[in-house]
Protein backbone atom coordinates (compact mmCIF):
# COMPACT_ATOMS: atom_id res chain seq x y z
CA UNK A 1 0.00 0.00 0.00
CA UNK A 2 2.91 2.47 0.91
CA UNK A 3 4.59 1.85 -1.79
CA UNK A 4 1.92 1.94 -4.59
CA UNK A 5 1.41 5.63 -2.68
CA UNK A 6 4.99 6.48 -3.39
CA UNK A 7 5.25 5.86 -6.77
CA UNK A 8 2.16 7.67 -7.42
CA UNK A 9 3.58 10.25 -5.58
CA UNK A 10 7.02 9.70 -7.94
CA UNK A 11 4.31 9.69 -11.39
CA UNK A 12 2.83 13.51 -9.89
CA UNK A 13 6.05 14.83 -9.19
CA UNK A 14 7.11 13.62 -12.85
CA UNK A 15 4.20 15.14 -14.16
CA UNK A 16 4.80 18.84 -12.46
CA UNK A 17 8.07 18.55 -13.39
CA UNK A 18 7.11 18.20 -17.09
CA UNK A 19 4.47 20.99 -16.92
CA UNK A 20 6.39 23.68 -14.71
CA UNK A 21 9.47 23.68 -17.16
CA UNK A 22 7.27 23.84 -20.43
CA UNK A 23 8.55 20.45 -21.47
CA UNK A 24 6.75 19.88 -24.51
CA UNK A 25 8.13 18.33 -27.45
CA UNK A 26 8.08 20.11 -30.47
CA UNK A 27 5.82 18.10 -32.99
CA UNK A 28 7.01 17.44 -36.42
CA UNK A 29 5.93 15.91 -39.35
CA UNK A 30 5.42 12.29 -39.33
CA UNK A 31 6.53 11.63 -42.43
CA UNK A 32 7.85 14.19 -45.13
CA UNK A 33 9.51 14.88 -48.11
CA UNK A 34 11.11 17.11 -50.95
CA UNK A 35 11.49 16.35 -54.37
CA UNK A 36 12.05 17.89 -58.15
CA UNK A 37 9.24 16.68 -60.29
CA UNK A 38 7.36 18.69 -62.97
CA UNK A 39 9.42 20.91 -63.40
CA UNK A 40 9.52 22.41 -59.71
CA UNK A 41 9.84 21.48 -56.25
CA UNK A 42 7.76 19.86 -54.31
CA UNK A 43 7.65 19.29 -50.31
CA UNK A 44 5.06 17.24 -48.94
CA UNK A 45 4.25 16.68 -45.43
CA UNK A 46 1.78 14.56 -43.62
CA UNK A 47 1.36 15.34 -40.20
CA UNK A 48 -0.97 13.33 -38.61
CA UNK A 49 -2.52 9.71 -39.83
CA UNK A 50 0.58 9.32 -42.64
CA UNK A 51 2.72 6.56 -43.18
CA UNK A 52 5.94 6.21 -45.09
CA UNK A 53 4.10 3.90 -47.69
CA UNK A 54 1.30 6.84 -48.33
CA UNK A 55 4.19 9.47 -48.86
CA UNK A 56 5.63 7.00 -51.18
CA UNK A 57 2.34 6.40 -52.89
CA UNK A 58 1.85 10.41 -53.59
CA UNK A 59 5.18 10.41 -54.68
CA UNK A 60 5.17 7.64 -57.06
CA UNK A 61 1.58 9.61 -58.28
CA UNK A 62 3.53 12.59 -58.75
CA UNK A 63 6.40 11.11 -60.97
CA UNK A 64 3.58 9.11 -62.94
CA UNK A 65 1.84 12.50 -64.10
CA UNK A 66 5.14 13.88 -65.02
CA UNK A 67 5.23 11.40 -67.16
CA UNK A 68 2.17 11.71 -68.33
CA UNK A 69 1.26 15.50 -68.76
CA UNK A 70 5.47 17.05 -69.67
CA UNK A 71 5.50 19.41 -72.64
CA UNK A 72 9.05 18.58 -73.01
CA UNK A 73 8.94 15.01 -72.82
CA UNK A 74 8.60 13.45 -76.18
CA UNK A 75 6.93 10.16 -74.52
CA UNK A 76 4.10 12.17 -72.85
CA UNK A 77 0.18 12.04 -73.68
CA UNK A 78 0.83 16.19 -73.92
CA UNK A 79 3.70 15.91 -76.42
CA UNK A 80 1.68 13.71 -78.72
CA UNK A 81 -1.37 15.72 -78.83
CA UNK A 82 1.00 18.94 -79.67
CA UNK A 83 2.78 16.86 -82.24
CA UNK A 84 -0.13 14.66 -83.83
CA UNK A 85 -0.40 17.07 -86.85
CA UNK A 86 -4.37 17.53 -86.36
CA UNK A 87 -4.74 13.58 -85.08
CA UNK A 88 -7.07 12.86 -82.19
CA UNK A 89 -4.56 11.16 -79.43
CA UNK A 90 -5.69 8.68 -77.34
CA UNK A 91 -5.50 10.29 -73.56
CA UNK A 92 -5.38 8.11 -69.87
CA UNK A 93 -8.15 8.62 -67.55
CA UNK A 94 -6.41 11.14 -65.27
CA UNK A 95 -5.15 13.63 -68.18
CA UNK A 96 -8.97 13.29 -69.21
CA UNK A 97 -9.90 14.50 -66.44
CA UNK A 98 -7.29 17.18 -65.76
CA UNK A 99 -8.09 18.75 -69.19
CA UNK A 100 -11.73 18.32 -69.10
CA UNK A 101 -11.50 20.71 -66.12
CA UNK A 102 -9.04 22.73 -67.40
CA UNK A 103 -11.13 23.42 -70.59
CA UNK A 104 -14.21 24.72 -68.22
CA UNK A 105 -11.78 26.76 -66.70
CA UNK A 106 -10.50 29.06 -70.05
CA UNK A 107 -14.02 29.07 -70.87
CA UNK A 108 -15.35 30.31 -67.45
CA UNK A 109 -12.56 32.96 -67.49
CA UNK A 110 -13.27 34.22 -71.22
CA UNK A 111 -10.25 33.10 -72.18
CA UNK A 112 -7.85 34.79 -70.14
CA UNK A 113 -6.96 31.49 -68.48
CA UNK A 114 -5.91 29.60 -72.43
CA UNK A 115 -3.83 26.43 -72.20
CA UNK A 116 -3.00 26.57 -75.88
CA UNK A 117 -0.65 29.62 -75.28
CA UNK A 118 2.33 27.31 -75.41
CA UNK A 119 3.85 28.25 -78.31
CA UNK A 120 4.04 31.78 -77.32
CA UNK A 121 5.54 30.81 -73.64
CA UNK A 122 8.63 28.65 -75.89
CA UNK A 123 9.08 32.04 -78.53
CA UNK A 124 9.52 34.21 -75.27
CA UNK A 125 12.09 31.49 -74.26
CA UNK A 126 10.61 31.12 -70.29
CA UNK A 127 11.19 27.46 -71.66
CA UNK A 128 14.59 27.38 -71.65
CA UNK A 129 15.77 30.42 -69.81
CA UNK A 130 17.03 31.69 -73.47
CA UNK A 131 14.68 35.03 -73.22
CA UNK A 132 13.93 36.68 -76.17
CA UNK A 133 11.23 39.38 -77.06
CA UNK A 134 9.31 38.38 -79.82
CA UNK A 135 8.38 41.76 -82.65
CA UNK A 136 5.57 42.85 -83.36
CA UNK A 137 4.26 40.89 -86.27
CA UNK A 138 5.33 37.42 -84.61
CA UNK A 139 3.32 38.19 -81.59
CA UNK A 140 0.59 38.64 -83.84
CA UNK A 141 0.50 35.83 -85.40
CA UNK A 142 1.60 34.03 -81.82
CA UNK A 143 -1.53 35.39 -80.39
CA UNK A 144 -4.04 34.38 -83.45
CA UNK A 145 -2.85 30.60 -82.50
CA UNK A 146 -4.03 30.53 -79.37
CA UNK A 147 -7.20 29.79 -79.19
CA UNK A 148 -8.70 27.06 -76.67
CA UNK A 149 -11.57 26.51 -77.95
CA UNK A 150 -10.06 25.16 -81.22
CA UNK A 151 -9.49 21.85 -78.85
CA UNK A 152 -11.47 19.03 -79.37
CA UNK A 153 -11.82 16.54 -75.96
CA UNK A 154 -13.75 13.70 -76.94
CA UNK A 155 -14.75 12.31 -72.95
CA UNK A 156 -16.13 9.02 -73.81
CA UNK A 157 -13.39 8.26 -76.45
CA UNK A 158 -11.17 9.50 -73.95
CA UNK A 159 -9.10 11.13 -77.03
CA UNK A 160 -7.75 14.94 -77.79
CA UNK A 161 -7.60 17.18 -81.00
CA UNK A 162 -5.25 19.88 -81.92
CA UNK A 163 -5.33 21.62 -84.73
CA UNK A 164 -1.75 21.03 -86.45
CA UNK A 165 0.80 23.33 -85.12
CA UNK A 166 -1.16 24.21 -81.85
CA UNK A 167 0.39 23.07 -78.58
CA UNK A 168 -1.39 23.00 -74.85
CA UNK A 169 0.52 23.25 -71.90
CA UNK A 170 -1.16 22.29 -68.61
CA UNK A 171 1.24 24.26 -66.61
CA UNK A 172 -0.99 26.27 -65.26
CA UNK A 173 -3.58 23.71 -63.70
CA UNK A 174 -1.25 21.03 -63.34
CA UNK A 175 0.13 21.37 -60.09
CA UNK A 176 -3.34 22.52 -58.67
CA UNK A 177 -5.15 19.57 -59.65
CA UNK A 178 -2.23 17.31 -58.50
CA UNK A 179 -2.53 18.85 -55.35
CA UNK A 180 -6.49 18.35 -55.23
CA UNK A 181 -6.30 14.87 -55.96
CA UNK A 182 -3.36 13.87 -53.76
CA UNK A 183 -5.32 15.27 -50.54
CA UNK A 184 -8.60 13.73 -51.32
CA UNK A 185 -6.47 10.27 -51.33
CA UNK A 186 -5.05 10.92 -48.15
CA UNK A 187 -8.22 12.50 -46.24
CA UNK A 188 -9.57 8.92 -47.61
CA UNK A 189 -6.35 7.04 -46.46
CA UNK A 190 -7.32 8.44 -43.00
CA UNK A 191 -4.86 11.15 -43.13
CA UNK A 192 -6.46 14.10 -41.02
CA UNK A 193 -3.27 16.84 -41.16
CA UNK A 194 -0.86 17.66 -44.12
CA UNK A 195 0.88 20.15 -45.93
CA UNK A 196 1.49 19.87 -49.69
CA UNK A 197 3.62 22.71 -51.40
CA UNK A 198 3.58 21.68 -54.74
CA UNK A 199 6.08 24.27 -56.57
CA UNK A 200 4.31 27.35 -54.61
CA UNK A 201 0.89 26.09 -54.58
CA UNK A 202 -0.09 25.19 -51.56
CA UNK A 203 -2.49 22.44 -50.51
CA UNK A 204 -3.62 21.37 -46.57
CA UNK A 205 -5.54 18.31 -45.58
CA UNK A 206 -6.95 19.72 -42.51
CA UNK A 207 -5.83 21.71 -39.93
CA UNK A 208 -2.54 21.27 -37.63
CA UNK A 209 -2.15 18.08 -35.53
CA UNK A 210 -3.37 20.70 -32.89
CA UNK A 211 -6.76 21.95 -34.78
CA UNK A 212 -5.74 25.19 -35.43
CA UNK A 213 -5.84 26.59 -38.82
CA UNK A 214 -2.68 26.42 -41.19
CA UNK A 215 -1.15 29.38 -42.12
CA UNK A 216 0.06 30.42 -45.50
CA UNK A 217 2.28 33.16 -46.19
CA UNK A 218 1.62 35.38 -49.13
CA UNK A 219 4.90 37.16 -50.45
CA UNK A 220 5.27 40.32 -51.26
CA UNK A 221 6.44 40.51 -55.17
CA UNK A 222 8.25 44.11 -54.90
CA UNK A 223 10.65 42.53 -51.83
CA UNK A 224 14.45 41.55 -53.20
CA UNK A 225 13.81 38.92 -50.46
CA UNK A 226 11.52 35.87 -49.56
CA UNK A 227 9.13 38.15 -47.70
CA UNK A 228 5.38 37.44 -46.81
CA UNK A 229 2.92 40.70 -47.05
CA UNK A 230 0.58 38.74 -45.04
CA UNK A 231 -1.09 35.26 -43.85
CA UNK A 232 -3.89 33.89 -43.98
CA UNK A 233 -5.54 30.92 -42.08
CA UNK A 234 -7.27 27.77 -43.70
CA UNK A 235 -8.65 24.13 -43.46
CA UNK A 236 -9.06 21.86 -46.14
CA UNK A 237 -7.94 24.59 -48.69
CA UNK A 238 -5.49 25.21 -51.41
CA UNK A 239 -3.97 28.72 -51.49
CA UNK A 240 -1.90 29.34 -55.37
CA UNK A 241 -0.60 32.64 -56.34
CA UNK A 242 0.26 33.87 -59.97
CA UNK A 243 2.85 36.78 -59.98
CA UNK A 244 4.71 38.85 -62.31
CA UNK A 245 8.32 38.18 -59.75
CA UNK A 246 8.38 34.84 -60.29
CA UNK A 247 9.99 33.68 -63.42
CA UNK A 248 10.64 37.38 -65.70
CA UNK A 249 13.85 38.79 -67.67
CA UNK A 250 14.97 42.32 -68.33
CA UNK A 251 15.94 43.87 -71.42
CA UNK A 252 16.43 47.66 -72.57
CA UNK A 253 14.88 48.61 -69.24
CA UNK A 254 11.81 46.70 -69.58
CA UNK A 255 10.80 44.00 -67.22
CA UNK A 256 9.01 40.94 -69.26
CA UNK A 257 7.15 38.06 -67.34
CA UNK A 258 5.92 34.53 -67.64
CA UNK A 259 2.25 34.80 -67.08
CA UNK A 260 0.97 36.29 -70.98
CA UNK A 261 -2.18 37.60 -72.03
CA UNK A 262 -3.96 35.36 -74.85
CA UNK A 263 -5.27 38.45 -76.48
CA UNK A 264 -1.48 39.69 -77.02
CA UNK A 265 0.43 36.75 -76.67
CA UNK A 266 2.49 39.80 -74.68
CA UNK A 267 3.41 39.56 -70.74
CA UNK A 268 -0.36 40.79 -68.97
CA UNK A 269 0.07 44.34 -68.20
CA UNK A 270 -3.30 45.22 -65.57
CA UNK A 271 -0.82 47.13 -62.88
CA UNK A 272 -0.93 43.97 -60.49
CA UNK A 273 2.33 42.02 -58.99
CA UNK A 274 0.62 39.00 -58.16
CA UNK A 275 -2.83 37.15 -57.68
CA UNK A 276 -3.66 34.88 -54.62
CA UNK A 277 -6.74 32.51 -55.13
CA UNK A 278 -7.77 30.46 -52.04
CA UNK A 279 -10.68 28.08 -51.85
CA UNK A 280 -11.78 24.20 -51.57
CA UNK A 281 -10.26 22.92 -55.43
CA UNK A 282 -6.67 22.83 -55.70
CA UNK A 283 -7.17 22.74 -59.88
CA UNK A 284 -9.70 25.97 -60.16
CA UNK A 285 -7.24 28.14 -57.55
CA UNK A 286 -4.47 27.24 -59.80
CA UNK A 287 -6.21 28.34 -63.08
CA UNK A 288 -8.06 31.52 -61.75
CA UNK A 289 -4.92 32.91 -60.30
CA UNK A 290 -3.34 33.04 -63.58
CA UNK A 291 -6.65 34.24 -65.17
CA UNK A 292 -7.19 37.11 -62.84
CA UNK A 293 -3.62 38.43 -63.16
CA UNK A 294 -4.46 38.43 -67.09
CA UNK A 295 -7.62 39.76 -66.37
CA UNK A 296 -6.28 42.84 -63.89
CA UNK A 297 -8.08 43.90 -60.75
CA UNK A 298 -11.41 45.34 -61.78
CA UNK A 299 -12.54 42.50 -64.66
CA UNK A 300 -11.48 40.21 -62.21
CA UNK A 301 -13.58 41.41 -59.09
CA UNK A 302 -16.58 41.00 -61.52
CA UNK A 303 -15.49 37.46 -62.51
CA UNK A 304 -15.57 36.50 -58.78
CA UNK A 305 -18.94 37.74 -57.86
CA UNK A 306 -20.16 36.28 -60.95
CA UNK A 307 -19.32 33.25 -59.62
CA UNK A 308 -19.80 32.33 -56.38
CA UNK A 309 -20.52 29.04 -57.03
CA UNK A 310 -16.04 28.38 -57.12
CA UNK A 311 -15.92 29.31 -53.14
CA UNK A 312 -12.99 30.87 -53.87
CA UNK A 313 -11.57 34.36 -52.05
CA UNK A 314 -9.15 36.32 -53.52
CA UNK A 315 -6.05 38.49 -52.94
CA UNK A 316 -4.95 40.74 -55.17
CA UNK A 317 -1.33 42.80 -54.68
CA UNK A 318 -0.67 45.35 -56.92
CA UNK A 319 2.20 46.94 -58.52
CA UNK A 320 2.41 49.55 -56.38
CA UNK A 321 2.02 47.53 -52.72
CA UNK A 322 -1.54 47.98 -52.12
CA UNK A 323 -3.37 45.49 -51.86
CA UNK A 324 -7.50 44.48 -52.20
CA UNK A 325 -8.84 40.99 -50.57
CA UNK A 326 -12.14 39.56 -50.72
CA UNK A 327 -14.65 40.14 -47.63
CA UNK A 328 -14.43 35.96 -47.08
CA UNK A 329 -10.63 36.02 -45.65
CA UNK A 330 -11.37 39.20 -43.77
CA UNK A 331 -11.43 37.40 -40.27
CA UNK A 332 -8.68 34.93 -41.61
CA UNK A 333 -5.34 36.86 -42.39
CA UNK A 334 -2.43 38.37 -40.65
CA UNK A 335 -0.39 41.48 -41.90
CA UNK A 336 3.23 40.75 -41.04
CA UNK A 337 4.19 43.01 -38.47
CA UNK A 338 7.24 43.64 -40.71
CA UNK A 339 4.15 45.69 -43.15
CA UNK A 340 2.55 46.97 -40.54
CA UNK A 341 0.43 50.06 -42.45
CA UNK A 342 -0.02 48.05 -45.14
CA UNK A 343 -2.58 49.66 -47.70
CA UNK A 344 -5.51 47.04 -47.62
CA UNK A 345 -9.37 47.54 -49.06
CA UNK A 346 -11.57 44.70 -48.60
CA UNK A 347 -14.05 44.01 -51.93
CA UNK A 348 -17.76 43.27 -50.75
CA UNK A 349 -19.40 40.09 -52.73
CA UNK B 1 16.86 8.36 2.85
CA UNK B 2 14.81 5.45 2.05
CA UNK B 3 14.53 3.62 -1.04
CA UNK B 4 11.27 5.34 -1.88
CA UNK B 5 12.76 9.11 -1.56
CA UNK B 6 15.93 7.81 -3.54
CA UNK B 7 13.71 6.30 -6.40
CA UNK B 8 11.46 9.56 -6.57
CA UNK B 9 14.66 11.93 -6.35
CA UNK B 10 15.88 10.01 -9.16
CA UNK B 11 12.66 10.07 -10.95
CA UNK B 12 12.81 13.85 -10.59
CA UNK B 13 16.28 14.35 -11.54
CA UNK B 14 15.60 12.42 -14.71
CA UNK B 15 12.68 14.49 -15.69
CA UNK B 16 14.19 17.46 -15.31
CA UNK B 17 17.41 16.65 -17.07
CA UNK B 18 15.05 15.33 -19.65
CA UNK B 19 12.95 18.62 -19.85
CA UNK B 20 16.40 21.02 -19.92
CA UNK B 21 17.20 18.23 -22.85
CA UNK B 22 14.25 19.20 -24.67
CA UNK B 23 14.00 23.26 -24.36
CA UNK B 24 17.86 23.34 -25.19
CA UNK B 25 17.46 21.51 -28.55
CA UNK B 26 13.51 24.09 -28.89
CA UNK B 27 16.30 27.28 -28.28
CA UNK B 28 19.44 26.27 -29.54
CA UNK B 29 19.24 22.74 -31.93
CA UNK B 30 17.19 22.66 -35.09
CA UNK B 31 13.90 24.16 -33.76
CA UNK B 32 15.39 27.57 -32.52
CA UNK B 33 15.34 28.73 -36.65
CA UNK B 34 18.68 29.09 -37.12
CA UNK B 35 19.69 25.58 -38.65
CA UNK B 36 20.57 26.00 -42.14
CA UNK B 37 20.89 22.55 -44.77
CA UNK B 38 21.97 22.81 -48.40
CA UNK B 39 21.25 20.16 -50.35
CA UNK B 40 22.77 19.43 -54.19
CA UNK B 41 20.79 16.53 -55.75
CA UNK B 42 19.23 15.12 -52.81
CA UNK B 43 22.67 14.85 -50.77
CA UNK B 44 23.52 17.08 -47.34
CA UNK B 45 25.98 18.88 -48.29
CA UNK B 46 26.63 21.57 -45.62
CA UNK B 47 24.60 22.08 -42.15
CA UNK B 48 25.28 25.87 -40.80
CA UNK B 49 24.25 27.23 -37.49
CA UNK B 50 23.19 30.47 -38.41
CA UNK B 51 23.65 32.04 -35.27
CA UNK B 52 26.84 31.09 -34.78
CA UNK B 53 27.96 32.50 -38.12
CA UNK B 54 30.38 35.40 -36.92
CA UNK B 55 31.53 36.72 -40.46
CA UNK B 56 29.88 36.75 -43.46
CA UNK B 57 31.48 34.38 -46.02
CA UNK B 58 30.36 32.36 -48.92
CA UNK B 59 31.35 29.12 -50.85
CA UNK B 60 30.40 27.58 -53.65
CA UNK B 61 28.59 24.00 -54.61
CA UNK B 62 29.90 22.57 -58.16
CA UNK B 63 27.42 20.26 -60.34
CA UNK B 64 27.15 18.43 -63.75
CA UNK B 65 28.64 20.77 -66.71
CA UNK B 66 30.09 23.58 -64.94
CA UNK B 67 27.00 24.46 -63.00
CA UNK B 68 27.55 26.56 -59.95
CA UNK B 69 25.88 27.65 -57.31
CA UNK B 70 27.32 30.25 -54.54
CA UNK B 71 25.96 30.19 -51.21
CA UNK B 72 26.42 33.27 -49.01
CA UNK B 73 25.83 33.29 -45.29
CA UNK B 74 25.59 35.88 -42.64
CA UNK B 75 24.66 35.40 -38.93
CA UNK B 76 21.01 34.43 -38.97
CA UNK B 77 20.44 34.73 -42.65
CA UNK B 78 21.29 32.47 -46.07
CA UNK B 79 20.99 33.22 -49.83
CA UNK B 80 21.94 32.04 -53.13
CA UNK B 81 24.19 34.91 -54.27
CA UNK B 82 24.48 34.15 -57.45
CA UNK B 83 24.32 30.42 -59.97
CA UNK B 84 25.36 29.77 -63.39
CA UNK B 85 21.50 28.38 -63.91
CA UNK B 86 19.84 30.38 -67.04
CA UNK B 87 16.44 31.68 -65.38
CA UNK B 88 18.58 32.98 -62.09
CA UNK B 89 15.29 32.24 -59.83
CA UNK B 90 17.10 30.90 -56.96
CA UNK B 91 19.51 33.90 -57.30
CA UNK B 92 16.59 36.01 -57.03
CA UNK B 93 14.61 34.54 -54.23
CA UNK B 94 17.20 36.12 -52.07
CA UNK B 95 17.77 35.80 -47.87
CA UNK B 96 15.67 33.16 -45.65
CA UNK B 97 16.27 33.48 -42.28
CA UNK B 98 13.04 31.31 -41.18
CA UNK B 99 11.83 27.97 -42.34
CA UNK B 100 8.33 29.34 -44.54
CA UNK B 101 10.47 28.46 -48.07
CA UNK B 102 13.52 27.38 -49.02
CA UNK B 103 15.73 28.81 -51.45
CA UNK B 104 15.56 26.57 -54.59
CA UNK B 105 18.01 26.33 -58.15
CA UNK B 106 15.86 24.09 -59.69
CA UNK B 107 18.31 23.11 -63.12
CA UNK B 108 21.09 22.76 -60.28
CA UNK B 109 18.76 20.55 -57.84
CA UNK B 110 20.42 22.47 -55.24
CA UNK B 111 17.89 23.07 -51.79
CA UNK B 112 18.99 26.04 -48.99
CA UNK B 113 16.64 25.24 -45.90
CA UNK B 114 16.39 26.11 -42.55
CA UNK B 115 14.94 24.32 -40.30
CA UNK B 116 12.11 24.76 -37.69
CA UNK B 117 12.28 27.60 -35.28
CA UNK B 118 9.54 30.30 -35.48
CA UNK B 119 8.17 31.39 -38.81
CA UNK B 120 5.75 34.42 -39.90
CA UNK B 121 4.01 31.46 -41.55
CA UNK B 122 3.67 27.42 -42.18
CA UNK B 123 4.64 27.50 -45.99
CA UNK B 124 3.74 30.40 -48.36
CA UNK B 125 2.44 30.40 -51.50
CA UNK B 126 3.73 31.54 -54.79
Amino acid sequence: MKRAKGLRLAALALGGAVLLSGCVTRTEPSVSTQIFVMDTIMSLELWEGGSQEQLNQAVEQLYQWEDLWSATDEDSEIWAADHSGGEWVTLSGDTVDLLSQALDLCRLTGGALDLTAYSAVKAWGFTTGEYRVPGEEELAALADGIDHTQVELDRDACRVRLPAGMELDLGAVAKGYAGARLAEQLREQGVTSALLNLGGNVQTVGGKPDGSPWSVGVQDPASEQVDNLLAIQVVDQAVVTSGSYQRYFQQDGQTYWHILDPETAAPARTGLASVTVVGPDGTVCDGLATALFVLGEEAGIELWRAHPELGVQVIWVREDGSVALTEGLEENYQVNPQHRGLDMTVVEA
Amino acid sequence: MNKRTALLAALLAGAVLLCAGVIWRQHSGPGGGVLARVYQRGELMEEIRLDRVQEPYSFPLTGEGGAENVVEVEPGRIRIVSATCPDQVCVRQGWISDSTVPVVCLPNQVIVEIVGGEGFADTAAG
